[in-house]
């Protein structure tokens, strides 16, 4: 997107000369008071958005002479503090924990990423016997809610790869997702044939095509697909809480409900864990955000 | 299209193709094994017919789960209606709109273990909202909103929701953006006021991103789990009152141990999920052929 301001004829006029403004006061103040409505619904739907992330950095400076709960609650902490975050560091290996996530997740993107790309050359630009079969075995699989292989995934990992409670056991299970050959297919769909067949003129092997002509081609699907399977796996819990026991082997979000049931009641501390454990992925967010926005309209147009 | 090619194609997909027949097509097929077994993850499976099919049907809290699951479903329809005005709303060109966007995306990347513990604490006794509610006066005592069986599933919902607005709003936002400027010109030459100029061109020009927000958020809401186990402590709450599909699988799965019952309960969900699915394939199919 360019720049907003830019396509807005109103904006522009704001910013333009005083006397142009002159000339047309009464639009210009209905134009700023409508724009002001909107920007009062913009703020009350961002307060709801983010007020429950905003109590918990507020809950988690509180001292222990500032009351949790009171009525009216308050908001500002009287004697602001940052003993909740060191009673949770000295309890809780959370850097152990952001690690582990870190690992777990750069671990799972970047090969996932990897399988993906590859496997959706073939089905977006090849014909080849049997392609039919595993495409719709693949579509097959993008219906079956992933709970429902848990068990048997629960068994093969303490009897037959010999990974429970550690971390191959999160990694291995998400390396490839059908979804994401989908999107890459979707995005090698739309490089033009005759690209491809001019490099083969030029003796261009398939490998070679895969790596120096396609890939490059479709960087910002790889991009979207890469950010979304690192937020999600980031985030995962109900599989990696079922493997990972040993408080060293615990990603984040199996150490935050951890952490609850250490912490039932100390709510101060509760909310300095989970504080933590956002302001990170969030700040990640903020930085790759535009390349998601953009790549996930792609993914969704094709 | 090139055609001859032999072992090529199976090379790039042979680690998928490993990958998701480990991890995927194995589980599904062991699954429908375990249902017909008694098993306890420990010792091997015992053959034991359809038992466990006939004590799901009889089973309370399964019927209970699954009319949980359902009633889960009504987040649909609230999150597409909410998010596609919400869109509308940010895809106005007003400055410092892409701070706004990246607000309402803060739920959507901050999972859902970190989501449940602040709404747990939000709703608490000595939570926020019942500080609030008694300043204004609206209720006397505080209320155990979590404790109270008929409220751990709207909250639940209400969680779901919440978090889920940002994420799929970027979905209709994208969708809005590709619709041709001249039809809102010609709506506007029609004499169409805002409102009705998003009913005649908006509505229908989102009509794919809708149904495949319809597909995907309906069925993350048939198989919730995370936002029960953290707002109810894991227990699924007082009576059950919070108990979903995925929550009784896990908890008869891996709480109990009973296996064996757990995977016929899986083969209940994954027949009601493949339903369903047919059904959004009809529906993104008549979708297609409109646009």
């Amino acid at each position: 997107m360019t720049d907003a301001r830019a396509l807005d004829p109103a904006q522009a006029a704001l910013g333009a000369a005083l006397p142009r403004r002159r000339a047309r006061p009464r639009r210009r103040a209905r134009q700023l008071a409508a724009n002001a409505g909107w920007y009062a619904v913009l703020t009350a739907v961002a307060l709801i958005t983010v007020f429950p992330f905003l109590w918990m950095l507020l809950t988690s400076l509180k001292g222990p002479a500032d009351p949790i709960a009171s009525v009216p609650p308050q908001l500002i902490p009287g004697h602001p503090t940052l003993n909740n975050y060191q009673r949770v560091l000295q309890s809780l290996p959370v850097l152990q924990f952001f690690q582990n996530s870190i690992v777990v997740s750069v671990c799972v993107t970047g090969l996932n990423a990897l399988v993906s790309t590859l496997a959706a050359y073939p089905l977006a630009k090849m014909r080849f016997r049997g392609r039919e079969a595993v495409f719709y075995l693949l579509l097959a699989t993008l219906i079956v809610p992933a709970q429902l292989t848990y068990i048997p995934s629960f068994v093969l990992a303490v009897n037959v790869f010999h990974y429970y409670d550690s971390l191959p056991a999160v990694i291995f299970p998400s390396l490839a997702s059908a979804f994401n050959i989908f999107l890459m297919r979707q995005a090698f769909r739309g490089v033009p044939n005759d690209l491809l067949d001019a490099a083969r003129v030029d003796g261009a092997g398939e490998w070679r095509i895969w790596w120096q002509i396609l890939v490059p081609i479709v960087r910002p699907s790889i991009a979207a697909v890469a950010i979304f399977t690192f937020v999600t796996s980031w985030n995962d819990f109900l599989w990696p809480s079922l493997m990972l026991h040993d408080r060293t082997q615990m990603t984040l979000p199996v150490g935050l409900a951890a952490l609850q049931s250490q912490f039932s009641s100390d709510f101060r501390s509760i909310a300095a864990g989970v504080t933590m454990t956002v302001v990170p992925i969030l700040l990640f967010f903020i930085v790759v955000q535009r390349w998601f926005v953009r790549g996930l309209a792609g993914a969704l147009k094709g | 299209m090139t055609t001859r090619f032999h072992a090529t194609p199976w090379l790039f997909l042979a680690p998928s193709v490993a990958l998701i027949g480990v991890f995927v097509v194995y589980p599904i097929l062991a699954v429908v094994y375990y249902s017909f077994t008694d098993y306890d993850i420990v010792r091997p499976p015992v053959w034991i017919g359809l038992d466990n099919f006939i004590k799901v049907f009889g089973d309370e809290t399964f019927w209970l789960a699954l009319t949980h699951s359902f009633i889960y479903l009504i987040v649909t329809p609230i999150i597409i209606a909410l998010s596609v005005a919400l869109a509308i709303v940010v895809n106005r060109k007003l400055r410092g709109i892409q701070i706004y966007r990246a607000l309402y995306f803060v739920p959507a990347v901050s999972g859902s273990i970190a989501i449940g513990l602040s709404w747990r604490w939000l709703f608490d006794r000595n939570g926020f909202i019942n500080g609030i509610l008694q300043t204004l006066g609206v209720i006397k005592e505080p209320i155990q909103w979590l404790a109270e069986p008929g409220l751990v599933l709207p909250i639940a919902m209400l969680l779901t929701i919440w978090a889920g607005i940002g994420y799929y709003s970027v979905i209709f936002l994208a969708g809005l953006q590709n619709i041709p400027e001249e039809l809102y010109d010609a709506a506007r030459i029609d004499g169409a006021n805002d409102l009705q100029k998003h009913w005649h061109v908006s509505l229908p020009g989102l009509r794919p991103q809708i149904v495949f927000v319809a597909v995907i958020s309906s069925l993350a809401a048939l198989k919730v789990f995370d936002e029960i186990y953290v707002l109810t402590g894991r227990t699924g709450g007082i009576l059950d009152s919070g108990v979903t599909m995925v929550f009784y699988l896990w908890r008869q799965a891996f709480q109990l141990h009973h296996a064996g019952y757990a995977a016929a309960i899986a083969i209940v969900l994954l027949a009601i999920t493949l339903v369903f699915s047919i059904v959004n394939v009809r529906l993104l199919e008549r979708g297609q052929g409109d646009a």
